[in-house]
């Protein structure tokens, strides 16, 4: 048997295997089919200061290996999750990491600093990479100095661990990551979508409501694994790698690139109760080639 | 018939037979473990295996026919892309990918009323499971079926346990009624049937007609709709359609429903057609 806990910035998680923002909800729905206490945990979809109603639809479509969407961030607000969809998180057994994000540094702040008083949460996931808002997500993604800006107000808020969640539509990411560490952020989650289109030609129209959507599944998972490879080299933080995972050797291939910890997305829609497969499949992969500890692979890829 | 929906399992079941049923159009047979199952509620298909990755999501469907006895469903679509061609397929005996039953399900009517189905297309198949389910509790529906041609539309055997009462229309009046299932609506509203209650599946574009004729002759109206689907269980909010009515909603975050799990049956005055 393989110790599969791991210490993410100061999250203790059972193992490294969380749910993806937005591929999850705020867990309820996923209750069924999966046994959320199997999970070293799961980021919740995407919270903002005030309740949105999201884009126009149609919102995905499926795409070579993966899937456009343009979801554009409908959710409930921040009060409307802390009183309608804490509770519920709150009485799992497994580490609830909540994702925000806001049109300003100074209102990410705010949201980070309610938070503080909700007992439980275990850390803050700042997406700073949506390509889906308009007033946000990656519009600060893109910069070292706003990313820097929204992470040190973010972390200047909360006493919990403050995790970037980075965006691949960029020219340097390892920048990105280097501003955001400088911000204070005390992990990384990375990749988010990456920015995509999909056309009917006989109509010469967008399939999506939004026009453009973010792309992911399997189709990604190379440039996952090639963006974390240059993060991991730039910054000391840990660092949470998704982008595609549907299997145990796709998350112990991004825990050799450099991962501490994996999140499952779009590949939960598919299988629901994938995730958990993926945790005994590591655990299996591992005690089969004698590990003691999970922690012994991660960034151990020889170049 | 208005129980709670039962809980939905993903498991892997056996494909018993494929037929084709009507030109590009297939039934499949699926041994399932457990056929409860109400009619309007729909499936996940992932007609592959799990170590392939094409066709990435899974298939919703809806189901068109269930055997107690046998503990066999059908399913019944069109041959339109990767996923259908896939599970078409498939052989007898292979697996395939099971999650489901999924969403809501058609309300039943008022004792006494007739209920007048009216399906188009890829959407007649959920029309026959409710049209069978009605007629044991009793009712007798009316079946209205549109299709583009004679050759698109499904055979007589399997239309006929949900509605002594069967009447087609075709685009280019190959079958039946020459034009849109909407004008044999038209016909069947002006007759003197004891409180009508339409239910719709099908393209859009027709079951908006559907519901704004049933708005002028305040019938009242249940649709089943279709929107790109990721998950199907309702964690990726991504097949939405709008809500009528927001201004009554406490939020912005309310208006757009999913049609996976708040659906996939609406009452056509509660959404934006
Ligand atoms: C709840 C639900 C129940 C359904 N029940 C049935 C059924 O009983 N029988 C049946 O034949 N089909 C049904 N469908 C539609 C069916 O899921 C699609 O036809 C199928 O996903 C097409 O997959 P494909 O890979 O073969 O084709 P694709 O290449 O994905 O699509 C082929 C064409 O169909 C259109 N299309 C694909 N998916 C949808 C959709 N969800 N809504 C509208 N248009 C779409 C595409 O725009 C394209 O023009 C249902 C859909 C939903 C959401
Ligand atoms: C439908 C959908 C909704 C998403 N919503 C969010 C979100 O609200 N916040 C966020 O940070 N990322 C969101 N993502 C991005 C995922 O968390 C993840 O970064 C991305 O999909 C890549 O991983 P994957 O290929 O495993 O899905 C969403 C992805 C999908 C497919
Ligand atoms: S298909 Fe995912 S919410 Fe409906």
């Amino acid at each position: 048997m393989t110790d599969l806990r791991t210490n993410f910035a100061g999250i203790e998680l059972r193992n490294p295997v969380l749910l993806a923002s937005g591929t999850c909800g705020y867990g309820d729905e996923l209750a069924p089919f999966l046994d959320l206490s199997r999970l070293g945990g799961i980021v919740t979809k995407t919270i903002t200061p005030e309740p949105r109603a999201g884009n126009a639809p149609p919102r995905i479509v499926e795409t070579a290996a993966g899937m456009l969407n343009s979801i554009g961030l409908q959710n409930p607000g921040l009060k409307g999750f802390i009183d309608d969809k804490w509770p519920y998180l709150a009485a799992l057994d497994t580490k609830i990491i909540v994702n925000i994000a806001a049109p300003t540094a100074a209102l990410h702040a705010e949201m980070a600093a309610r938070l503080d008083d909700v007992e439980g949460i275990a850390g803050i996931e700042v997406n700073i990479s949506s390509p889906n808002m308009k007033d946000g997500g990656m519009l600060f993604g893109c910069s070292p100095t706003a990313s820097h800006g929204v992470i040190a107000a973010v972390r200047a808020a909360t006493r919990r661990p403050v995790i970037a969640k980075l965006t691949p539509n960029v020219t340097d990411i390892a920048a990105i990551a280097r501003a955001v560490v400088d911000g204070g952020a005390d992990g990384i989650a990375m990749i988010n979508t990456l920015l995509g289109m999909a056309v009917d030609w006989r109509t010469r129209k967008p399939i999506l409501g939004n026009i453009t959507g973010g792309l992911s599944g399997p189709a990604i998972k190379p440039v996952a694994l090639a963006l974390l490879w240059k993060v991991h080299q730039a910054v000391d933080v840990p660092i949470m790698g998704l982008g595609g995972i549907t299997s145990a050797e796709d998350a112990l291939e991004f825990l050799v690139t450099g991962a501490t910890a994996v999140q499952v997305g779009t590949a939960t829609f598919v299988e629901p109760g994938g995730a958990a497969d993926i945790v005994a499949g590591i655990e299996s992969h591992c005690a089969a080639a004698g590990m003691a500890r999970i922690g012994e692979l991660v960034g151990t890829l020889g170049v | 018939m208005n129980e709670p929906s039962p809980t939905a399992t993903d498991v892997q079941v056996r494909v018993v037979a494929t037929t084709e049923v009507a030109e590009a159009f297939f039934q499949t047979r699926l041994e399932v473990p457990d056929t409860t199952i109400r009619p309007g509620q729909f499936i996940q298909l992932r007609p592959r295996s799990e170590q392939s990755i094409y066709p990435f999501l899974r298939i919703p469907l809806s189901v068109a026919a269930v055997d107690v006895q046998q503990q066999t469903i059908d399913v019944l679509y069109e041959q339109v892309g990767p996923k259908t061609t896939a599970l078409r397929h498939l052989a007898a005996g292979d697996e395939v990918g099971f999650l489901g039953p999924l969403g809501n399900h058609f309300p039943t009517p008022e004792p006494g009323a007739v209920p007048v189905l009216v399906g188009g297309g890829i959407g007649v198949p959920p029309l026959i499971y409710f049209g069978t389910s009605l007629r044991v509790h009793g009712y007798e529906p009316i079946l209205l079926v549109g299709a583009r041609s004679a050759n698109k539309h499904l055979p007589d055997r399997l239309l006929a346990p949900a509605a002594a009462d069967v009447r087609r229309a075709s685009d280019d009046g190959t079958l039946g009624h020459a034009g849109f299932v909407t004008g044999l609506l038209h016909s069947a509203l002006d007759e003197p049937l004891p409180s009508p209650v339409v239910y719709t599946c099908g393209p859009h574009g027709m079951m908006a007609a559907v519901a704004r004729l049933c708005a002028e002759r305040d019938v009242p109206c249940f649709a089943s709709l279709e929107e790109y689907m990721a998950c199907g269980f309702g964690v990726c909010v991504g097949c939405v359609v709008e809500r009528a009515n927001k201004e009554s909603l406490p939020s912005p975050y309310g208006h757009y429903a999913r049609v996976c799990i708040d659906g996939p049956i609406f009452d056509a005055r509660q959404i934006v057609w």
